[in-house]
């Protein structure tokens, strides 16, 4: 109740009247009463009245924030976050060695970046994640639905069908295996009409769509609650060409990531964003790496990079807050995304020679 | 989508007016701003100007559709999805032929047949359907001046001699291809852009640009500073204006590529010209 009059969320022309005439709290407003208020400021009544009801709703906003309330609070124990974290799923790649060095899969309430060269495979995990979010629960998975932004029309609907029918196949051999009742129900609505039908697809032709896209995400996931991953095909491909103010760019990026942040976090999804390479010339040599520049590098949570060794795909772990850094190969097979026969044993990140995070200070860089 | 007036948005006329004072006319000026900026324009509330927000991305914002549909879209007609090659151990990797409503890329040394290929597959795309062609016109844009029209009937009359037994159908059949002879990469973006008219007035169907790697290796020297910025730029927006036509209309789009050396650590390995240490936006 002893608010500040300027850090109401009024309108800015509201707040300079409020101020000029001297009021300082929010409860003074509250005292003078909508008719009080028009006469003293000269707005209409109408607007005063609005004016106390935006305030009378922050402050109750406020009261009950402060008695410990509901999900508006962001702020919990360790503890409780742990147990959260315990109980909440991975969305499994099935290629077991991928999942093991993400500690279980791709995380839900993270965001999870993945860098590559073109043609190494970034769009069929996508593609593969789409689906396996949607395996029902008693086999492992989320039981969720999926929204694709593509940027760069990489998404292949007949592709999908392959791997959805792959997954289909896969969880028809485990029910079959064990033979348990729920297995049985689960698999009666896990088809692949309905695969296809609950992945939401958007076309995103440049970067305003791409925002514009992303400011009405969350309307949508509150539509749809059971999304439980949001994939961006291609978050640097819009950005990295037409743009001549690299500030604006900055800004946009920062302004995308909060949005993505607040999105993973309030509707409990996992975010995977695809990535291009860059070349960053340096001194004696020029390295690759993940486009949109050093400050993008925060936006990610865990970051994968894929690349190519020989004719061997490898995945390493770049960026992670519980994993160890380590490299993987991965194939890509007409089902879909899939472990090298037999496993490989993850090595440390020392074989692949890179570690652009070594650079020197005094080196410029390639955005 | 991003030039849209935001009169068009259903924005009042009066906040339109307003914002115009600050040169606020498109979507794009409008979502380019943060939300402090933006209360400060439109002197609205914080809650006000997120409703402002989500009017005006609506606006921009693409359409939804589910993976469901966009099988059954294609399964209601799945013979236009590619254009057959006539090579069947080609058609059979491509798993039909080259797919309609994307772009593909022809690489290889000097001399291997690009050209060639191209010039036959413009012949293909004017084939009626029954033919397993696309029945419509072709827009050939040749920046090597290799494109020889002796050889396009040459190919025509000896490959199909029964179809194209009289010079009507000849005649038919060249007029249905569209050369344009671009020689600098200016001239090709240009080209480029316009294309959209032309492919709805005179019935395009396949989109044939040969080759991209001349002009782009003719104009910037990767070794200047700025350069390869430029470079990448300007293939950026060329490709992404291809694929918005190849998607737009369901048609093919074909490009060919040179080749060059990557020069790595080990010995000098032949790879395309767009490799993976550059910026590759035209390959993605």
């Amino acid at each position: 109740m002893q608010r500040e009059v300027g850090t109401l969320p009024l309108a800015p022309a509201l707040r300079a009247r409020l101020a000029a005439a001297g009021f300082q709290t929010a409860q003074e407003l509250l005292d003078t009463g909508p008719c009080g208020l028009s006469k003293e400021i000269g707005i209409s009544r109408e607007e005063a009245l609005e004016a106390l009801q935006v305030v009378r709703q922050e402050c109750h906003g406020d009261a009950a924030r402060t008695a410990g309330g509901s999900g508006a609070t962001r702020k919990c124990t360790a503890l409780e976050l742990l147990e959260e974290e315990q109980t909440q799923g991975f969305i499994i790649t099935f290629c077991s060695a991928l999942d093991n060095i993400l500690g279980g899969g791709v995380q839900l309430t993270k965001i999870t970046e993945i860098c590559g060269a073109p043609g190494v495979g970034k769009t069929q995990l996508c593609m593969q994640l789409a689906v396996d979010v949607q395996i029902p629960e008693c086999f492992g998975g989320v039981a969720g639905e999926a929204v694709f932004i593509d940027t760069e029309g990489s998404f292949m609907v007949d592709r999908v069908v392959d791997i959805a029918a792959a997954c289909v196949q896969h969880c028809h051999l485990i029910a079959e295996a064990q033979e348990e009742e729920d297995h049985q129900k689960a698999l009666e609505t896990f088809s692949l009409e309905n695969i296809l039908s609950h992945i939401y697809y958007f076309r995103c032709r440049d970067y305003i769509e791409l925002l514009a896209q992303v400011y009405l995400l969350p309307e949508f996931l509150s539509e749809h609650s059971k999304v439980r991953l949001v994939v961006i095909d291609g978050i640097a491909f819009p950005f990295r060409h037409d743009f001549e103010d690299l500030s604006l760019r900055t800004r946009l990026l920062n302004g995308l990531a909060q949005q993505l942040i607040i999105i993973a976090n309030d509707h409990k999804s996992a975010v995977v964003l695809t990535n291009q390479m860059t070349t960053r010339i340096g001194q004696s040599q020029s390295t690759l790496v993940p486009a949109l520049g050093e400050s993008w590098g925060h936006a990610a949570t865990v970051r994968l990079i894929f690349h190519w060794d020989n004719n061997q795909r490898l995945a390493t772990l770049y960026k992670s807050p519980s994993q160890k850094e380590s490299t993987i190969a991965y194939h890509i097979t007409p089902h879909g995304f899939r472990d090298v026969q037999p496993p490989a044993v993850a090595h440390s990140a020392e074989g692949t020679g890179m570690n652009p995070r070594k650079r020197p200070r005094t080196e410029e860089e390639k955005q | 989508m991003a030039a849209k007036k935001l009169r068009r948005a259903q924005l009042s006329q009066e906040m339109c007016e307003r914002l115009s004072r600050y040169q606020i006319t498109t979507c794009q000026d409008f979502l380019c701003l943060s939300l402090l900026e933006l209360m400060k324009v439109t002197g609205q509330s914080y809650y006000e100007v997120q409703k402002l927000l989500c009017k005006v991305s609506r606006a921009c914002a693409p359409k939804m559709q589910t993976a469901y549909e966009m099988k059954l879209r294609k399964s209601v007609n799945p013979s236009s999805a590619f254009l057959s090659t006539t090579l069947h151990s080609l058609d059979r990797v491509l798993h039909g032929g080259v797919p309609c409503g994307s772009l593909t890329e022809i690489t290889s040394p000097p001399g291997c047949g690009k050209t060639q290929f191209c010039i036959m597959v413009s012949v293909l795309a004017t084939l009626p359907l029954s033919m397993g062609g696309l029945d419509g016109a072709v827009i050939y844009i040749d920046t090597e001046s290799a494109f020889s029209a002796e050889r396009l009937i040459e190919i025509a009359a000896n490959r199909f001699p029964t179809y194209f037994d009289s010079d009507e159908k000849l005649v038919c059949m060249t007029s249905s291809i569209h050369l344009y002879r671009e020689l600098t990469c200016c001239s090709v973006l240009k080209r480029i852009m316009s294309l959209e008219e032309e492919i709805i007035s005179k019935k395009v169907k396949l989109i044939i640009i040969d080759s991209v790697a001349s002009v782009v290796r003719k104009e910037f020297d990767t070794k200047l500073q700025g350069n390869l910025a430029e470079r990448s730029n300007f293939l950026a927006r060329g490709a992404s204006v291809l694929k918005y036509l190849a998607e737009e209309f369901s048609i093919p789009v074909i490009l060919t590529n040179q080749i060059t050396t990557s020069l790595g650590s080990g010995p000098a390995i032949q790879a395309d010209l767009v490799s993976p240490a550059d910026d590759l936006s035209l390959s993605e």
